[in-house]
């Protein structure tokens, strides 16, 4: 997983993404992987087995282990 | 008495080594930038000879704006230069890599304009610190001084971009793109301006024309020339064009809050913007703007939780208006501004 420095620059942002199922709505939240993108078709639906795609990608912070 | 008398002295010192502290992080900022895009240009682009030294030669480019004492047909002219210098890059770039995958390239591109902001931004402070220290001048080293915290956040937001562009994640100046790529999912999609798509779709019995630039690259596109060609070329008769964009938030406003308005949403030379506010006012249609909150770090680096969260409610605010500003029937153009990185469609 990416990580890039936050902006307090004491918090590290964790990547994801976010895949969503266009069917029933279901969505999966993993880890960011090189070449993913908004739109992109991903994995299929954990509960109804239709393709899903990425909906978003974002950051998000996680306090650094002392 | 002494720092009665040598007051200004012992400031302009301490002024001097405050600034010259900075010049040291701008060099390691813009050297490290600059090893990161030939790293780029070698290990992903697999560039087929060794880049340094075109490189180099790329960070010292100059565009030399046209003259401005006769400011009739200035835009067209700044226009031109500008997509003259994209053009270039495009190719300079392109011809570099023995690959023509268009995200990379497009990567390639941001990347390098990354190094040349910053070796910019170096050049003059470093220009400015030369010149007071030499003429002992109090007044300019103290002004640089004050600039110094403002300059070095400026280039650590650039620098912190280097990591977003090179693993292709959508950063926060692409939540118009974001939010307008949900309208054009699975619908035709057609080439209206250089790196500009636009689709036709429906919300609720209007006719919406929605436009991005071309993802997943790292593109901004032309929306003022695709804007101008849908409603003077493609007879598209809009009763509202709704753009969406990000901007910048001033101190104290929450990263991810929602602005509406009137007007061009839009940044950058001022060239799309009068392209927009010209083909609007000919056709006299209403400009309505959503704006998303965010700082310009946050703007060039990937998107932060609060402003992927606030597309939802962009998604919202963008249908509530189109509600209320036409009706049944009305065509409306949606235009998603900012850079498309990660982001297709």
């Amino acid at each position: 997983m990416s990580s890039v420095p936050g902006t307090d620059k004491k918090t590290k942002l964790l990547v994801y993404t976010i895949e969503e199922c266009p069917v029933c709505g279901q969505k999966t939240k993993r880890a960011f992987a090189v070449g993913d993108y908004v739109t992109k078709e991903a994995a299929k639906c954990s509960k109804c087995s239709n393709p899903t795609r990425v909906s978003l990608v974002y950051a998000e912070g996680s306090k650094p282990s002392r | 008495m002494i720092t009665f008398f040598y007051q200004t002295r012992l400031q302009s010192y301490l002024a001097l080594n405050d600034i010259s502290r900075g010049l040291n992080k701008l060099t390691v900022m813009k050297d490290k930038a600059r090893k990161e895009a030939i790293d780029y240009l070698v290990n992903v682009g697999k560039a087929s000879n060794d880049p340094t030294q075109r490189v180099d030669q790329f960070l010292d480019y100059v565009t030399i704006m046209p003259v401005d004492i006769d400011p009739a047909g200035l835009v067209g002219k700044i226009d031109h230069v500008v997509t003259t210098n994209n053009d270039r890059v495009r190719a300079e770039v392109g011809a570099l890599l023995s690959q023509n995958n268009p995200v990379t390239v497009s990567i390639s591109e941001n990347l390098l304009e990354v190094a040349t902001s910053l070796n910019q931004i170096h050049k003059i402070v470093r220009h400015f610190y030369l010149l007071g220290k030499k003429t002992n001048s109090y007044f300019t080293l103290i002004q640089l001084q004050m600039l110094m915290p403002m300059i070095i956040q400026e280039a650590d937001a650039l620098l912190n971009a280097v990591d977003s562009f090179k693993m292709g994640q959508p950063v926060g100046d692409g939540v118009g793109p974001v939010v307008v790529s949900r309208f054009m999912a699975g619908k035709e999609k057609r080439v209206v301006a250089k790196d500009t798509v636009m689709a036709i779709t429906e919300y609720k019995g209007r006719k919406l024309y929605v436009l991005k630039a071309d993802g997943p690259m790292a593109y901004v596109g032309q929306p003022g020339v695709a804007i101008k060609k849908v409603i003077e070329e493609m007879g598209a008769k809009p009763s509202a064009i709704i753009m969406i964009d990000a901007a910048l938030k001033l101190e104290g406003e929450k990263t991810g809050e929602i602005a509406e308005g009137v007007g061009a949403a839009i940044g950058g030379i001022g060239v799309e913007k009068f392209q927009i506010e010209e083909a609007a006012t000919k056709a006299k249609v209403p400009l309505y703007a959503i704006l998303v909150k965010q700082s310009i770090l946050e703007a060039i680096t990937v998107m932060r939780k609060e402003i992927a969260e606030a597309a939802d409610k962009v998604t919202q605010v963008l249908n509530r208006v189109i509600e209320e500003k036409t009706k049944e029937g009305d065509e409306v153009l949606v235009a998603g501004i900012g850079n498309t990185l990660g982001v297709a469609q």
